[in-house]
């Protein structure tokens, strides 16, 4: 602090001792990720290695719990030989076609109704406590009733879908649009921006951040809509597969089909973790990041 | 906030001329306010007067500005006159013509950056224009023009975020400006400035309204700041908010510098004259404050 001039023996020592400081962390930082990489591929092997191990030795009982050798075999003899309703490709094309019908008119309604009460208060006012209720039923009950309704095609699982993805769109839509700063609206206004032109250029983008955060939540109910749909009556797929699994005391089937959900919904996510980044690239750098973990 | 957007015909010619260095002059409205009471009424019900009786004259291309301790009732002002709230008694007149709902022919700059963070700085400037129907490419040719004037070409794809504080200024001021209107409403816009950065933008200012010439109202806390800028300095008492005194600059114009008219001895003289009349005010406040049932302020 004391020298006024900086010796330039002392600044060229500095600089080449920058570089290693920054090589070091950069080392650092692979390390770290080599490190976490490493543990998540030992917690898998411990668990699916433990979970063998415990049911080989009969600590665990495989009629029960199943194996995860068996898991895979009961997933390669879907495969080759399909199930009982048809080819496995079919239950698993069947399943998606109703979770995606029931995700794609969940979140257009939601989205809509969300919109239209969050900008208008007296409507919000009114529907306020209806909206309660329907929010506190058990919405899957409403299964039952729409297999009742619709018969045992693809309509009933799409609509439970539909349901269940509505509220949580919705709910987001609504804070959304009421989150909204009220200066970027007034700027707009005094612009000379007519109210569909504020609600297209400025509401909807700003509530855009929460209906899309919204999004990773709702499509995993639009899949436990139309699983549930299929477990309430269907002729076909992976909720039917699950449920004959179960009463043919087949523990295998339903790890074997869960898995395939998984792999589903994580595509799923992976789509819809790109579609974010596309729709909100005017985002600063570090709110990406964060919302990726 | 529901509203008539009450849009004149003429309206859709505002933003349809083509910008040339020396813009067309829009001509200039004044700015009349008669006994203007504004209340607020909570959700409780209980009642705030945020300002009582309040006569403002503002002459067409007259630069006025408004000082007066915090909670006075300035920002309430300005939304009476943009037409953002309607008066609780009282008339507002622009350009002759009674407020009703948001007019045209308005910019407004904000305290706080009013610019669209998902826009590029080319999409936030371009919203006036857009929204007045011009087409896109009339509407980015003059944009560009007006980046090139107020120091932001090589700009226009860059997000706000992405700015530094003076440069998301300078996009507002644009904003504010292209739709050449006939009055300028400014609440505090250089608040959040630094002090370096505020006299730039100070004199980009006024360098700006110099070529255009609309009615301003510029709302400050900042008697310096409000001296080196107007051609009239209102200053109000503390709320409910009324007009204490009015004072004319007359400092010669093209004002320059904004820094170096502070050694001017006449400012010195006006700056002096007028905080005389505002220290009241700014005390006053201050006491409210320092009563307040949380009282850590009494003894300082």
């Amino acid at each position: 602090m004391s020298a006024l001039s900086i010796n330039p023996e002392l600044s060229s020592v500095s600089a080449s001792d920058e570089a290693t400081i920054a090589a070091r962390a950069r080392k650092r930082a692979r390390q770290r990720k080599l490190a976490i990489w490493g543990a998540r591929v030992f917690l898998a092997v411990l668990i699916v290695g433990g979970w063998q191990l415990l049911t080989d030795a009969k600590v665990v009982d495989k009629f029960f719990w199943g194996q995860p050798s068996g898991i895979v075999t009961q997933l390669r003899d879907w495969i080759n030989h399909g199930t009982q309703y048809g080819s496995i490709w079919l239950q698993i094309w069947v399943t998606m076609k109703e979770a995606l019908l029931g995700f794609v008119v969940g979140v257009a309604a939601g989205v809509v109704v969300g919109v239209a009460l969050g900008q208008n208060r007296f409507l919000a006012d009114v529907l306020q406590p209806y909206i309660k209720v329907l929010n506190a039923i058990p919405r899957i009950v409403l299964g039952a009733l729409f297999t009742v309704a619709l018969g045992l095609g693809t309509s009933s699982k799409a609509l439970l879908a539909a349901v269940l993805v509505f509220f949580v769109v919705f709910f987001n839509a609504y804070q959304g649009v009421r989150e909204v700063d009220q200066n970027l609206i007034n700027n707009a206004r005094v612009l000379g921006a007519s109210r569909m032109q504020v609600t297209r250029n400025v509401v909807m983008p700003s509530a855009l951040t929460w209906i899309i955060a919204s999004l990773h939540v709702a499509f995993g109910f639009a899949i436990i809509g139309a699983i549930v749909g299929e477990f309430l009556g269907s002729q076909k797929g992976l909720g039917l597969v699950i449920a004959t699994s179960q009463n043919n005391f087949n523990p295998n089937g339903v790890f074997a089909a869960m898995l395939i959900i998984a792999v589903v919904a994580l595509t799923a996510e992976g789509i819809i973790g790109w579609l974010e980044r596309r729709l909100l690239s005017w985002r600063p750098p570090s709110t990406i990041e964060a919302g990726a973990i | 906030m529901v509203s008539t957007l009450a849009r004149p015909a003429d309206a859709k010619t505002a933003g349809g001329g083509n910008a040339r260095t020396p813009v067309p002059a829009a001509p200039a409205a004044n700015i009349e306010l008669t006994g203007v009471t504004k209340r607020f009424v909570s959700p409780t019900g209980s009642l705030l007067t945020a300002i009582r009786d309040v006569d403002l004259h503002i002459e067409p291309g007259q630069f006025c500005a408004i000082v007066g301790p915090t909670g006075c009732g300035k920002s309430t002002t300005l939304s009476l006159v943009s037409g953002l709230a309607r008066p609780s008694a009282g008339s507002v007149r622009v350009g002759g013509q009674e407020v009703h709902g948001i007019a045209t022919g308005m910019g407004f700059m904000f305290q706080a950056d009013a610019l669209l963070p998902w826009k590029t700085v080319l999409g936030n400037v371009a919203m006036g224009p857009r929204f007045q129907g011009v087409s896109k490419k009339e509407a980015q040719r003059e944009v560009r023009e007006w980046l090139r004037r107020v120091g932001l070409s090589g700009f226009e794809d860059h997000h706000p975020h992405q700015l530094s504080g003076g440069m998301r200024k300078r996009t507002s001021l644009a904003a504010a400006l292209i739709n050449k209107p006939s009055i300028l409403l400014m609440d505090e816009p250089f608040g959040a400035l630094d002090v370096q950065t505020k006299a730039i933008m100070s004199n980009e200012l006024l360098g700006l309204w110099e070529e255009t010439r609309p009615s301003v109202i510029f709302i400050t806390h900042d008697l310096e700041e409000a001296v080196a800028l107007a051609d009239k300095v209102v200053v109000m008492t503390v709320g409910p908010g009324t007009v204490k005194g009015v004072f004319d600059i007359d400092l010669p114009r093209p004002r320059g510098a904004v820094q170096e008219i502070r050694f001017d001895p006449r400012f010195l003289e006006l700056h002096h004259q007028i905080w005389d009349l505002l220290r009241e005010e700014v005390q006053r406040a201050y006491e409210r404050t320092a009563t307040a049932p949380n009282n850590d302020g009494g003894s300082r």
